[in-house]
């Protein structure tokens, strides 16, 4: 139904995709993974001609036997939503934001002349009828992301290519999203093609899989069989950054005897407002020891590592770090934020793009006036972080280094104070999947050569389970269970935990 | 090191855009022209009372720009004016920049009543006609330079306070403002490490671009007889213009001159404030 | 309560301009019966009648209350050179003013925001550098001088002074046409200022649009490009234009100022210059107390139009 023969495209001198062949049968469900840079929506919108006209397209694209390169305009506007449709990713710009979702789903429906209801369509999705009067703003991510996979459905394509489907949503309602697309392909017998950064999100939906890296195509093949055994190198990297939990190989830590505690946390409450984001949480951190605290978007997980660090005040309960309340303002404030410091979920927003490394990692050092030779504190603080040798970081500016090297130079503003309690909010998220590994590594090892503890904040329960000592999950502000990793994970107790790890889509 | 390199390229993007070369040229023109004025102009070439041509000459071999109503030369009117049109706007485009950027960080970076108050006060400004409050300023206080000035910066600072604190209020959004917070930071760090760096490019070319619009304002308060009566300026060339009914007269090289120069001026500040934006903000 | 509380904002905005009008004319330094009598011949007995009339001679917050209750009931003052209610005569030149600044922003918006459109969407094409080139030239020029050279452009094509003639038969028809005939230069000169700054702004504003994801999702569903601009972008585009253009509303009031004077067209902006030549302090603060109200009422309902059209903000 859907062929491609040797596609490459070029956006002036650079080669963004090279030589890429796919076939999709009907019926058919192909995952095409690949971290950003990879070209792979780039062969989402070749299929459809929607890249923009300075890019140069060669090869065949052969939709139902037609080339989709040498059709008319006429032709591919009739061809364009009624042979194959595309859910795009972020539904939160990728539908007009002043006009009705219902007007929306029904546009093509009239321009294509095709039957069929604005209301049906989105009863399968589940969504009720009610919400075709709504504008997209008034919807939450996942109903939108409903609403593209009904405006997808409306002219009865045969293909459905799906980019970055349920990026940006929550593990609850990824899996919610992803049961629906799922149901209404093999329902109507469609082709589909699905784009992920996410190995483990493709793995649960398709049964064959292909891998892209700068471009090419470097696996292709049913996706248990690649999954298992990777014969790419990049492939593997892939699947390695996505950790099974209760898998012996994934867990790479050993619990540690019940260390002194550094930081309590007392009955702490958070108020935004007339809402309640913290409800009376209860939490230590050992002296060395990785602490995860889990949960969904909006569970209050962010707030209360910022209550910790001082940076919002809470409205009732205390902090205490070794030992000593932590003070509200003030000189006492300022050197308890030397002892903690915090690592941010994307690199490349967390450092100020006018700064070089030098002054990114000195700045701690400049707030708090630090005596000594700054130049030889900051190069032992980068080459602790694994950039080697510091020398040739130290004046490149945050846009020349790739993500991971971004979060190191983080980490290493961290390092520099000689902190004892990192608190990382997302720390891995927006890292390339390669590169995830190797972060997470180094936090470990930071660990065992510093005694450094950490307070992990994630939705990705993968993550806690690779290297935490203990999790606290979080659910509506309140810490709902915590305990030993194995004991949480494993043997959960509480719904909510079940709930989770059930979402998680399993490789 | 680092700054000059940086320097460096936007020099080279600035280059690129030739509309805003050419204005930065005719700039330098205009200000070297301002500069030699009494090179050029006799003590008592424009003094009333000692001209000896006829009024309302056309242009010819004596006067090549033409005469005005009391026989003084309209091209040397022309040099004496640039000085005063140039000065005004520059200083005016200073003062109202300068409130502007103060009041945009002050309310975009600290929260509460202050900023409130001073956002508040912005947006009724912004609102006004800005002419309207100059043209009442002028009126009431003392004629004269200063009063021009001051009626200039004083009503047109809103729109640049609005820019800045948008800017302020976007960077301290970022995450590497949080992270210097957390870093322990304080006000006085934020701000002259992060706030402060990223708005002076965009100070830079809304100052370029009000030093246009000062100049304007400037020749039309001029127009309206509320200029210095001791200078000649653009503006008060026009006035007078109107004043002794150039118009019906026809005396066309009276009135295309000082217009002319104007637009020149305003057009070639906006093209070098454009061509700045232009290599100021990032692309997407 | 979004309404209610716009109509609360405007309403401080009122007083404000009430606050700004009282303290700008005697708060200032510089004794405003001095400068109101300069270069005419007075004495101090006169000046001390003057400031009892006016009553400068009590306390400041006095004379405020008293400047505050009349205003509330549309008291103005006394024009020093009309010698009659500041009201009056600023109702009487109303209409022109109307007439002028209506027809010129009606022109300006229609002809403005059709050559911004066409601009952004084929940007780069010889007709959007012909639009911009012209527009920003236009903006540099002092709408005054415009006007001036106009006049001296088109010599006795048309009438360059007042709105109408004395020996018009006074049926109707002869009447309007008369008007009319008057009206094109000074209505052609603002409309030429103005309508640049609007073409400016709408093609920026297509411009941002043009990049939304959503119009890759149009083009995608099969949709023409012209369909497209239609359905998608310009409408999309439009509302912070229009926003923009309300809000800048005291550009053509600034416009006008110097227009009616240029033209000697009976309006307001004429009398603005009659009020600051006098100066006729009274009837300048009355004329700023109106002018500026009369801009915040405009962005009221700018405020209130962008609610009813655009459905991401909430009205009630």
């Amino acid at each position: 139904m859907l062929e491609l023969k040797n596609l490459t495209v070029h956006y002036g001198h650079k080669r963004v995709v090279h030589d890429v062949s796919l076939t999709l049968a009907p019926g058919q469900m192909l995952g095409l993974a690949g971290e950003s840079g990879s070209g792979k929506s780039t062969v989402a919108m070749s299929v459809l001609r929607l890249l923009p006209k300075t890019a140069r397209v060669e090869g065949e694209v052969l939709l139902d036997g037609e080339d989709v390169r040498t059709m008319s305009w006429g032709r591919l506007r009739a061809v364009r939503w009624a042979s194959a449709s595309i859910v795009f990713q972020g539904a939160m710009h990728s539908l007009n934001p002043v006009r009705r979702v219902g007007e929306q789903i029904a546009e093509p429906m009239r321009l294509h002349s095709t039957p069929g209801s604005v209301a049906e369509l989105l009863e399968q999705v589940e969504l009720p009828r009610e919400k075709a009067r709504a504008y997209p703003h008034e919807l939450s991510g996942g109903q939108k992301q409903r609403v593209m996979i009904a405006m997808a459905l409306a002219c009865g394509p045969r293909l459905v290519i799906a980019d970055e489907p349920t990026t940006a949503l929550d593990v609850v309602v990824q899996a919610q999203v992803l049961a629906v697309l799922t149901r209404l392909v093999a329902e109507q017998d469609l082709g589909l093609l699905m784009i992920s950064h996410d190995l483990s999100v493709l793995a649960q939906t398709c049964e064959d899989l292909a891998v892209m890296q700068g471009g090419e195509l470097v696996e292709r093949g049913r996706t248990h069989e690649v999954i298992a055994n990777p014969r790419h190198p990049h492939t593997a990297a892939l699947t390695a950054a996505f950790p099974v939990i209760g898998a012996p190989q994934h867990r790479w830590t050993e619990p540690a005897p019940a260390p002194q505690p550094l930081l309590r946390v007392r009955d702490l409450v958070v108020d935004y407002g007339r809402t309640r984001a913290v409800d009376g949480v209860d939490l230590t951190i050992g002296r060395g020891e990785i602490v995860a605290l889990v949960g969904q978007s909006g569970s209050g997980k962010t707030t209360l590592a910022r209550t910790i660090m001082g940076l919002r005040k809470p409205s009732s309960g205390r902090v205490i770090f070794d030992g000593a309340e932590v003070a509200a303002k003030g000189r006492a404030l300022k050197a308890f934020r030397r002892q903690v410091q915090l690592v941010l979920q994307d690199p490349s927003s967390a450092l100020n793009p006018r700064h070089r490394v030098f002054d990114a990692v000195a700045e701690g050092l400049r707030v708090h006036g630090v005596d000594g030779d700054h130049e030889a504190l900051v190069t032992a603080a980068v080459e602790r972080a694994e950039l080697r040798p510091a020398s040739l970081y130290l004046d490149a500016l945050p846009h020349e280094l790739s993500g991971g090297q971004q979060q190191r130079v983080v980490i290493a503003g961290a390092l520099v104070l000689q902190p004892r309690l990192l608190v990382a909010d997302e720390p891995v998220a927006s890292l390339d999947a390669s590169v995830r590994g190797e972060v997470v590594a180094l936090l470990l090892r930071l660990r065992a050569e510093l005694g450094l503890a950490s307070l992990l904040i994630t939705h990705d329960l993968g993550l806690a389970w690779q290297i935490a000592d203990r999790v606290a999950v979080m659910h509506q502000g309140k810490i709902v269970e915590q305990g030993p990793v194995e004991q949480v994970l494993l043997t959960p107790s509480h719904d909510y935990t079940r709930a989770l790890l059930r979402a998680v889509p399993q490789v | 090191m680092s700054v000059f390199s940086r320097l460096g390229e936007r020099r080279a993007g600035f280059l690129a855009h030739r509309a805003g070369v050419a204005g930065a040229v005719v700039l330098a023109v205009a200000a070297l022209v301002s500069l030699l004025a009494p090179l050029f102009v006799p003590a008592d070439a424009l003094d009333v009372t000692r001209v000896t041509a006829d009024a309302w000459q056309p242009p010819g071999a004596g006067h090549w720009l033409g005469t005005d109503h009391t026989g003084r030369s309209v091209a040397l009117l022309m040099v004496q004016g640039t000085g005063t049109s140039l000065f005004v706007g520059l200083t005016a485009a200073v003062l109202s920049v300068g409130i502007g950027t103060l009041v945009g960080v002050v309310s975009g970076h600290f929260g509460g009543l202050l900023a409130g108050a001073l956002l508040r006060v912005t947006d009724f400004f912004l609102v006004l006609p800005a002419l309207v409050l100059a043209i009442a300023l002028s009126t009431v206080l003392p004629r004269g330079l200063g009063t021009i000035i001051l009626a200039i910066g004083l009503t047109s600072w809103p729109s640049t306070a609005r820019m800045v604190r948008a800017q302020t209020l976007t960077i301290e959004a970022r995450p590497f403002v949080e992270r210097a917070r957390a870093l322990g930071g304080g006000h006085a760090h934020v701000i002259g490490r992060h706030v402060l760096p990223s708005v002076v490019p965009l100070v830079l070319v809304n100052a370029t671009l009000a030093v246009a619009s000062a100049i304007v304002a400037e020749s039309t308060l001029a127009f309206l007889g509320l200029g210095d009566p001791t200078r000649i300026s653009w503006g008060a060339m026009l006035h007078q213009a109107q004043l002794h009914g150039a118009v019906p007269q026809r005396a066309w090289w009276f009135l295309l001159p000082p217009g002319l120069a104007i637009v020149v001026v305003v057009l070639a500040f906006t093209l070098v404030g454009r061509a700045l934006e232009a290599v100021v903000t990032p692309k997407r | 309560m979004r309404l209610a509380g716009r109509i609360g904002g405007a309403a401080l905005s009122l007083l404000m301009v009430a606050v700004l009008g009282f303290f700008l004319f005697r708060v200032v330094p510089g004794d405003p019966v001095v400068s109101m009598t300069r270069g005419r011949p007075t004495t101090e007995a006169l000046q001390a009648e003057l400031r009892a009339q006016f009553g400068l001679d009590r306390p400041l917050h006095e004379q405020f209350w008293s400047y505050f209750t009349s205003l509330l009931q549309g008291d103005l003052g006394t024009s020093f050179t009309f010698r009659r209610p500041v009201s009056e005569v600023i109702l009487e030149r109303l209409g022109p003013t109307v007439l002028l600044v209506g027809t010129a922003t009606l022109i300006a918006v229609l002809l403005g925001l059709w050559l911004g459109v066409r601009a952004a969407w084929r940007r780069d094409s010889a007709f959007d550098r012909v639009t911009t080139g012209v527009s920003l030239t236009l903006w540099a020029v002092p709408t005054f001088w415009l006007g001036m050279l106009l006049m001296m452009v088109t010599g006795d094509l048309f009438p360059s002074r007042g709105m109408r003639d004395t020996d018009t038969p006074p049926d109707f028809l002869s009447q309007a046409l008369d008007v009319g005939h008057h009206l094109v230069l000074p209505s052609v000169t603002l409309v030429a200022v103005v309508c640049a700054e609007y073409a400016l702004v709408m093609r920026s504003s297509l411009l941002e649009e043009m990049h939304a994801p959503y119009l890759t999702t149009a083009r995608a569903k099969g949709l023409r490009d012209d369909l497209v601009r239609r359905r998608h972008a310009v409408p999309n585009a439009v509302l912070p234009a229009i926003t923009l253009v309300f809000l800048r509303f005291g550009l053509v009031v600034a416009g006008a100022i110097t227009t009616e004077t240029v033209f000697s067209w009976p309006g307001l902006g004429l009398l603005f210059y009659d009020a600051l030549t006098g100066p006729d302090y009274f009837l300048l603060q009355g004329l700023l107390v109106v002018t500026a109200g009369a801009v915040v009422v405009m962005n009221l309902l700018a405020d209130v139009l962008h609610g009813v059209l655009d459905p991401r903000v909430k009205v009630v």
